[in-house]
């Protein structure tokens, strides 16, 4: 008897996704051909893509650890831009549009627009611009920033079930890829895309943020939500076989355990160490359970990945050269 | 692979004698394919029958128990490769390693103490350190042998790091009644550890540089009489690591090599949390981890919670008044359901905010809160009789409840089935709305209130 496995053969693929056009370096994600990681039986054309997050305004929640290796350029997009492809090696950025909310700061169309213009002008990479959140607010700050932008291959974040026809028509105009957020339910994924084809969004220029549980707080759901969107697209599913985003950074802070004091919780260890490995942790997770794009918050968690993945994708092209 | 009726049918007596409560053969195999009756009703099967038939339905992994006593671990019996397909059951042990040999008697306590007095609960859960894996050093023989009996004498399973054979034995013959894991070095000639863990009676974990000759390494141990096996995986960096998790699970699984059907022993060096992230999710049972701390211990156990729980029950939380930070009788009063993703959600969202509240959290059987509203469990008088039942009366003095904006619905309800005073007031429908919902619409009512007492 041989303990070797026969390789397994699916029906399906990933779609690949190339993010980032015009003055952009284009980088393509997805079009994976096997179960993730599994590069022993199947091939994989794009490695996994890591992304950090820049914020248009200086981020009221981000803990002092977190703030530490952007001293100087929080609130100044551009620079922080800057910072996270030239010192941390960032494959592309999520510009997190967070002052639009009318709640934290309400900035304007105009606004948004000029910050996101300034990153394009910084830096080469892809972006993702993440907008307030679905509504009448997003959709006004989103059109206004992929109009302005047009052709740059930017990923909208993001069309949700009840809220699509806005995003999807801009998408489409102004020649951007499409971020289809459902909340870690597989059969809404499944439908948005639908409606999405249905509005004649190109799901080659789709991806699909399942919504992610940080790491004690819903990770399993996501987790297995993830899986199981894969292998339907390797079931050969075409509405489900999009590359999956993960916003993870902004999740796995999220937890109190990655920001509570050891003075305040001395069985919990060091702050500054427990919140990388708390991120690290949710990412190496999410890597094993099929994400494409990764948006980190810290750069060492970033640095720890890309280690990480070298060991499977080092001859892959796709992501910055390991470091 | 579990037998299918017509090939159970093959391995009947075809006698249709109806001994076993049926009318005919195939009518017993298909209720014996179908897990609902058991071959012993059949007083005529052959014992090559029975054998035939036990291997076929045995679990695709041993079963495997370290340790004795109420700290034991028990690992193995896993039978899927997806936890969707139906979920992880034995969740893995978190040993750690200790390395005595440098250490006076009462540093080694005192570690040893701290680390059997470490608790964390989280949802539901007491964390703790499962074991210490202790490091055998040539030169230093008594020092593990010391340090084996101090951790079984605190309850601890333990696992032997061996470096040699004898320094191994006198370890293992010491603590052999607590069930002792025996762990060779890597490259170790297997029989002399065999035959320690055959003469000893204790699990035994099996090492190869690569997969074939692990299984092969696995079934020559079975056959010198090791009745419990753990597997050391190949794997020198991530990838071939993730590969070989990966082909012991689904070759087990698949039954394509007996050797493989065993649980999976994982060594963590320092500052190799990936590699335990990629232990716990990929199916290792016993990880022994080099690292010590809540900072490394937090992200890992709170992972292995989160991999091991049953997908198909939703995670529910103990209804009851949850305190966010430290409220008072003025403090804010919010309710929601007991499915712990909303739990979650909004007891971070809340904590965040920095204002201090009481969050009642309500038996709406672990749903969500809208799910719960249209299944009628999320009612006006359900939430009224849970409020009552924590006595949210004695806990707040404005006698206001902030309810999800998802249902605003149940308000008018709800003030009725409270009566005495109470009014509702709807809330953001999103969590990460908390925030303003408290600076617009609570600090202005708080201070109306505080206005007219």
């Amino acid at each position: 008897m041989s303990p070797d496995l026969k390789p397994k053969k699916w029906a399906g693929a990933l779609r690949a996704v190339t993010l980032g056009a015009g003055s952009r370096r284009p980088l393509a994600v997805g079009g994976g051909s096997g179960l993730p990681l599994h590069t022993f039986e199947a091939a994989f054309p794009h490695r996994p893509v890591l992304a950090l997050e820049i914020a248009d305004v200086d981020p009221p929640r981000w803990v002092e650890s977190v703030r530490q290796p952007w001293e100087g350029v929080l609130g100044r997009p551009a620079e922080a831009a800057r910072r996270a492809v030239e010192r941390f090696g960032a494959d592309l950025l999520l510009v997190n549009l967070m002052g639009t909310h009318p709640d934290r700061g309400n900035r304007s169309p105009e606004q948004a627009a000029a910050d996101v213009c300034a990153v394009l002008e910084a830096v080469h990479v892809p972006l993702m611009v993440k907008g307030p959140g679905a509504g009448k607010k997003q959709n006004e700050v989103l059109a206004r920033v992929a109009e302005n932008c047009r052709g740059e291959g930017l990923a909208l974040h993001s069309a949700t079930n009840e809220d699509y026809k806005t995003l999807a028509a801009i998408a489409v105009a102004y020649g951007h890829v499409l971020v289809a957020e459902s909340p870690i339910d597989v059969n809404i994924a499944k439908q948005l895309n639908i409606l999405l084809a249905d509005a004649n969004v190109d799901l080659n220029r789709v991806l699909i943020d399942p919504l992610t549980g940080g790491l004690g707080y819903g990770l399993e759901y996501t987790y297995s939500v993830m899986e199981r969107i894969r292998l339907a697209a390797l079931g050969g599913d075409a509405m489900l076989n999009c590359p999956i985003v993960c916003l993870e950074g902004e999740e796995a802070w999220k937890a109190k355990e990655a920001t509570v004091s050891a003075g305040k919780e001395p069985n919990w260890g060091g702050q500054r160490e427990r919140g990388i490995h708390w991120e690290v942790a949710t990412a190496m997770a999410l890597i094993e359970a099929g994400a494409e794009v990764l948006v980190l918050r810290h750069p060492e968690a970033l640095a720890r990945i890309r280690k990480q993945l070298d060991s499977w994708f080092s001859e892959t092209p796709g992501g910055a050269p390991c470091r | 692979m579990p037998l299918t009726g017509l090939q159970i049918f093959k391995l009947l007596p075809n006698t249709n004698c109806k001994k076993c409560g049926y009318p005919t053969c195939l009518t017993f195999a298909m209720k014996l394919a179908a897990g609902k009756e058991s071959l012993e009703k059949c007083p005529d099967a052959s014992p090559e029958s029975k054998a035939a038939l036990g291997a076929a339905s045995a679990p695709p992994i041993r079963r495997v128990t370290i340790g004795r006593g109420e700290r034991a671990l028990t690992v193995g019996e896993e039978t899927v490769f997806f936890r969707h397909e139906k979920t992880f059951v034995r969740r893995p042990g978190l040993f750690q390693t200790f390395d005595p040999a440098r250490l006076a008697a009462v540093e080694r306590d005192v570690r040893l103490d701290r680390w059997r007095g470490i608790r964390i609960e989280r949802a539901g859960e007491t964390f703790q350190v499962d074991g210490i894996a202790v490091v055998e050093t040539p030169g230093a023989p008594q020092a593990a042998v010391d340090a084996a009996l101090a951790a079984a004498g605190r309850g601890f399973p333990v696992a032997i790091l061996a470096a040699t054979l004898p320094g191994a034995a006198a370890v293992a013959e010491r603590v052999k009644e607590d069930r002792p894991l025996l762990v060779p070095p890597a490259g170790a000639d297997l029989e002399g550890y065999a035959g320690l863990a055959v003469r000893l009676g204790i699990p035994l974990v099996v090492g190869a540089p690569d997969l074939r000759s692990l299984a092969d390494r696995a079934r020559e141990a079975e056959r010198e009489g090791v009745s419990d096996i753990l597997l050391e995986p190949p794997g020198a960096d991530p990838r071939a690591l993730h590969h070989s998790l990966t082909a012991i699970r689904r070759g087990a699984l698949d039954r394509i090599h007996p050797g493989l059907g065993h649980p999976v022993f994982l060594r963590v060096g320092a500052g190799e949390i990936e590699k335990a992230v990629l232990g716990i999710t990929k199916f290792a049972s016993l990880l022994a981890l080099a690292d010590s701390g809540g900072e490394t211990w937090l992200p890992l156990w709170t992972l292995r919670q989160n991999i091991y729980t049953d997908p198909q029950k939703p995670l529910q939380m103990d209804p009851g008044l949850y305190a966010i930070g430290e409220p008072n009788d003025r403090s804010p009063l919010l309710v929601t359901s007991n499915f712990s993703l909303t739990y979650f959600i909004v007891s971070t969202e809340a904590e965040a905010t920095g204002v201090a509240c009481h969050l009642a959290v309500v038996d709406a059987e672990g749903l969500s809160v809208l799910t719960a509203w249209s299944a009628g469990k999320f009612s006006g008088d359900r939430v009224a009789q849970a409020l009552r039942q924590m006595k949210a009366a004695d806990r707040v003095s404005h006698r206001t409840v902030i309810i999800p904006g998802y249902v605003p619905a149940i308000s008018g309800e709800l003030e009725d089935a409270l009566g005495d005073g109470w009014r509702v007031l709807v809330g953001p429908q999103e969590a990460s709305d908390i925030a303003p919902f408290f600076r617009d619409v609570w600090e202005p009512l708080g201070r109306e209130l505080e206005a007219k007492p």
